[in-house]
This record gives structure tokens, sequence and C-alpha cells, in this order.
């Protein structure tokens, strides 16, 4: 630390006044958690962009794929309605797609110079960061909301009632946050809008497809198969889908500790933490790496 | 000479909070801005910064002159805690950038040369933004944010969102942005670049008037008018380091008054007989005389009061004048000055 002291009246007037500052930890997070919420208000798009897809695969899946697929379902899973078995794979989805639009959101912010301007404030880096996540988050429990009122409306049934919508959308956002952190990643790497968003679509099908999502693995090709052990999707599906159905359909990982429904659930929400905490790692690396000082 | 509670003693880590008690003790200083040998290598081996001494007094409307990737934007940075120094001191406000830049950002405000503002917001939101990010308290915001949309004669479009502005209008709303926690020091980076004389003037008023309340300012601009019409005193960079300093008069004095410049009919020969005469034209004895391409050119005090009888005179000895032009001396003007040499702008375009 070399800061001579050069400036011989550095401390010997006091008299100014001195700028007041009313910044705290929570005060900064909820600033920030509501700047993120009124932009997403402000721009319907976002928000009926990430739920209307999720919505098309809902209904056509349903009526289209309904009969052949509900045959495949029923074989493992009997009396239980393919409207039921796919609410969960929808509410995942949404999550996906709910997740993609954080780091656009970021990338707009450095485009706009919002960023540079937030990092100028004496807020909390860490708060202005937590707070635009928790908006988004927020919007995605909402979607998941949205999603599972939907899916009953067309026929599902969430046996485990209100606990069981809760539990849902607490697996939706577990799942989100992994696609949140990667999302940001892409946008602080890219620092571009469109590479981002394609970066982060090009992934959402073949995550989805090649899952437990649609149609249960055992239908599927032995590849798919592999692949989906691999795909984090599968786990949230699948704790998503114990809870819709209180049984314990967890395909990939076979974990008894508990005894029925839980164990459908714990496995996947502990895989999914361990992913939030690597990629949210990763992400929080480059995001205070991007907000530092330090000459690039 | 160790001040009491000296922002050293704070740490490095951005997040330390800082005790109101301390802010108050290190904060007080006549000296807005103190500069000590800084550099800034950036990490591709560019010296955008090479080694600048300077200081800004409190209240002084400091302009930071020089052309495109001379260096401007990167120090205003550096003075903005956006970047760390490579080697030399820097405090602002009396807080050392590197060991207390939170204490920084409480004391300043900061616009950056791209206009910054959230278009999805409206102007009111905008502004309560900034706001809540500076921590203005909460019974004071209302007031605050009228007030200043009321500075920047946004008031009628306040519920308007900030995209449908113009761009005269969005610079505007980014100025109040910067000013919302009425901080003693603010920092504009090329505020006017790419608009229009009618808008110009508007801002520039603006900051005049935030100035006469007792603001320190610091402005960079690529334009020798706009230092000259806001600030008390300048500081040229060429190159990263600080070529002249002075106030607007010492460095136009420096140029040595206004160009006449002067298009003469008949070629290289009719070219230097009109030289000639105006170096021996006594209206102008301490002119400076070059030949151009289409005539010659001559910056002198009295350019403008005598370069009539100077086209007489040019007349009366058989040259055929085809055009002429008095005007202010330029930035490219000072730097010939100073420097003996054109500016060239697109070596200057490569760095940073």
């Amino acid at each position: 630390m070399s800061a001579p002291e050069t400036d011989e009246r550095a401390g010997a007037d006091s008299a100014r006044p001195v700028a007041r500052s009313g910044n705290s930890f929570v005060g900064d997070v909820w600033v920030n958690f509501k700047r993120w919420n009124l932009k997403a208000v402000r721009n319907p798009f976002v928000l009926v962009v990430s739920l209307v897809q999720p919505i098309i695969f809902l209904v056509l899946f349903t009526e289209v794929f309904g009969n052949v697929a509900g045959g495949a379902v029923n074989q493992g899973l009997p009396g239980v309605s393919y409207e039921t078995y796919l609410v969960p794979a929808i509410a995942i989805q949404v999550a996906l797609a709910a997740a993609i639009t954080s780091g656009v959101g970021l990338v707009n912010d450095i485009e706009n110079g919002m960023f540079e301007k937030v990092l100028v404030t004496p807020m909390n880096r860490t708060a202005v960061f937590v707070g635009k996540t928790a908006a988004e988050v927020f919007r995605i429990a909402v979607q998941i909301a949205i999603i599972l009122g939907l899916g009953v409306l067309l026929g599902a049934e969430i046996v485990t009632g209100i606990v069981g919508v809760v539990g849902i959308v607490a697996v939706g956002i577990l799942f989100s946050l992994w696609f949140v952190a990667l999302s940001n990643a892409l946008a602080i790497i890219t620092r571009d809008q469109e590479s981002t968003i394609i970066g982060a679509n090009l992934l959402q099908f073949p995550l989805l497809f090649l899952s437990s999502a649609f149609l249960p693995l055992a239908a599927l090709p032995g590849w798919v198969q592999t692949f989906a052990r691999f795909n984090p999707v599968t786990y949230g599906v699948d704790a998503a889908r114990s809870l819709i159905i209180d049984q314990d359909v967890m395909t990939v990982l076979d974990v008894s500790w508990f005894g029925g429904t839980l164990d459908g659930v714990v496995p996947g929400v502990a895989v999914l933490v361990a992913l939030d905490l690597v990629l949210g790692g990763i992400a929080v690396y480059l995001l205070s790496r991007a907000s530092s000082s330090d000459v690039k | 000479m160790s001040p009491p509670g000296s922002a050293d003693t704070a740490g490095s880590s951005e997040d330390d909070g800082v005790s109101e008690a301390e802010t108050a003790a290190a904060g007080g200083s006549a000296t807005a801005i103190a500069v000590d040998g800084l550099e800034l290598v950036y990490s591709d081996g560019t010296a955008a910064v090479r080694g600048i001494e300077m200081g800004v007094p409190e209240g002084e409307f400091f302009g930071f002159l020089g052309p495109n990737g001379a260096g401007k934007t990167t120090t205003i940075k550096v003075f903005a805690t956006l970047l760390s120094p490579t080697s030399g001191a820097v405090r602002v406000n009396g807080f050392d950038v590197r060991s207390a830049p939170r204490e920084i950002r409480k004391s300043i405000g900061y616009m950056a040369q791209e206009t910054s503002i959230d278009p999805e917001l409206t102007a009111e939101e905008n502004i309560r933004f900034a706001c809540e990010a500076h921590g203005v308290p909460r019974e004071e915001r209302s007031e605050r944010v009228t007030e200043l949309l009321d500075l920047v004669d946004l008031a009628d479009v306040a519920g308007k969102r900030a995209e449908e502005f113009s761009g005269g209008m969005k610079k505007r709303l980014d100025a109040a942005t910067a000013l919302v926690h009425r901080p003693p020091l603010v920092f504009l980076d090329e505020p006017t670049t790419g608009l229009d004389p009618k808008a110009r003037n508007r801002l520039w008023d603006y900051f005049r008037r935030i100035n006469d309340l007792g603001t320190t300012i610091f402005l960079t601009t690529q334009y020798l008018e706009e230092a000259d019409q806001l600030c008390d005193r300048l500081a040229v960079i060429l190159d990263g380091e600080i070529v002249a300093e002075g106030s607007p008069a010492e460095l136009k004095r420096e140029v040595g008054g206004e160009v006449l410049e002067v298009e003469v009919e008949g070629g290289s020969g009719a070219r230097q007989r009109a030289a000639t005469i105006a170096r021996e034209f006594d209206a102008f004895a301490d002119a400076s005389v070059t030949e151009t391409d289409e005539g010659i050119s001559v910056t002198a005090e009295a350019a403008r009061q005598h370069g009539t009888d100077l086209l007489v005179t040019l007349r009366d000895a058989d040259l055929t004048v085809t055009g002429f032009n008095i005007r202010a001396p330029t930035l490219d003007d000072v730097f010939l000055a100073i420097t003996g040499d054109e500016l060239d702008t697109d070596e200057m375009e490569a760095g940073r």
C-alpha cells in the first residue's frame, strides 16, 4: 500500500458536511429487488415469452401425445394421467426458460451503462446481485404457480395439495438457480445479448428432451438414458414429479433412506443444491471479476 | 501528517463499513482531487496514463482537455474508483482510491461518457432508484426527485419511459441521477459529445448552476470551446501525459490569438508573396504565418480587428483573395502551439 500522505490539509478541515449515506445490506438488496421487479412488469414481453412456450408444450403434448404417451406412463405408474405426469416437467421448463432472462438482464445493464453506474454507487455489490437474483427467483415462483394452476385446469392432479405445490415451486427455484448462474456467466463472457440468448436457448431443448421430462426413461433409447443420468433436468423433474403424485419416481438414483416420496425428492434436491453451489460459485467469481476495479 | 482515522486503516475490502465518525475525520479536505504520479497500464501493455500530477481545489470547475484516446476517460475512471491505478497516489475528497473506494463513492457523482440510464424506467423512477442507491434518506427522496426533475427540465415528462427520450433529454436525466446525493464533487466524462448546440447549451447552464451552488466539477472534453465556456482551469492531456495547464485564457494566449485563413489565387509563388506581406504587416507584430494548400494562415492577437486591413494590403499587391475566414483557436491550434505538431487523430484513436 503506497499512499503517501502528501496532502497536508487532509484531515485538517472537517467542517464540510459529510455526505450522509443510508445504505445497509438489506436496504441495498431491497432497492435492487424493486428495480428488477419493476423492469419485469414494464417489459411484459419477457414475462409472457418465458411462459408461452411452456404453456404451448403443456397443451400440445397433452393433446397430441396424451393418448400414446399416457400408455407408456401407465405401464410404470398405473392410474397416473399424462397431464399429471407432464405438469412437473413443464414447471421445470418454465424455470429453465425464465432463468435465461437473468443473464439477458445483466447484458442489458452492461450495454446501457447501468452496470457501471451501479458500481459507482456506495451500494454493497453482493447485495446488488442478491437483489437482482431474488427478483428473478420471485418471478420464477409466480410463473411455476401459474403453470401448476393451468395444469390442474387441464386435468392434472396434485394429490399432495398445497404442500405439494409449495414443494414443487421450491424444487423449481432450486433447479432455476444453476441456470441463472450459467446465463449470468454466459452474459459476462459474451457481453452480448444475442449470444447469451442463443447460448442459453441452445441448451434448453436437448436438456429437456434428453431427460425424464416427457416420457419415462424406460421408454427411451439407451444413450438417452445414459445422458439423462447426468442431466440436471432429470433430477429436477423426478423430484417435482415425486411431489405431485406422492410416490418415489426418482429414476436415476436409487435411495431408500426415508421410505416413500422423500426417497424421490431428497436425492434430486441434493444434486440440484450441489450444482447450484458449483455454478453459483463460478458466476460469483466472474461477477466479482467483472465489477472489480483491477485493470483489465 | 497522518490524518486521524486515516482511510488506510479501513482495509482494502470494498464492503468494509467505515463508521460515520471516521468518515467525518477523513473526509474534510480543501483539495477535492490530489494526484501524485498516477500511472495506469492496461493488461495488454497499453500505458493509458503516464505519470500525472495534479490537484483540483474544492469549488473549482476544472476541465480535462484532450483528443480521443489521450487518457481522459481512463483518468476519470480512476478518480471514480472504477479502475485501480497501476502506481501513484490518488486522493478524492480526502480518501485514498485504493483503500477507501466506498467512501469516495458516497461523496462523488459520476456521469459516464455513454449515457447511462435504465430505458425501461421512467425519468422519475430513474432518479428515485439513484436516490435509493446513494442512500438518500427516505423522507428526503420525493423532494429531491422533484427538485432534480425541475433542474434538468424533465418535470413534464417525469412519468414517461426514458427510452422515448431524445439524446439531449437522456443526457439531462443521466446528469440528474449523478446529483441525487448532492455530492460535493461531480465527474462529467464528455457530457456533451453528440448533442446538438441547443441541447449542449442547456446542459452547460445546468453545470454552471451546480458549480455556482458550490459543487466541484471535473469535466473532460474534446472541445476547447466547451472548456473555455465552463472551466476556471484546464489541464491538457496528450498521450497519457499532461502537456499544459492553466486558465482557458492562458492556454489561448499560448496559441497567440485568433486565426485568419486567407485563400489566394495563383499557385505557390502568390502564396509566398502573401506570406511575406503578412509577416511584414505592422498590425500583426506577433503573428505566426504559415502557408497552406490554398493560401496562408495567420495567427495573431489582432487577427479579428485588422484582418480586413491585411486583405486590402494583399489586393493592393495585386493578389487575388478568393476566400477568407477568421476563427477562434481550436483544440488543434492549442496542440499545434504546445507540441509544435499537428494532432494526429488516427493515431490517437488507436490508443485508449
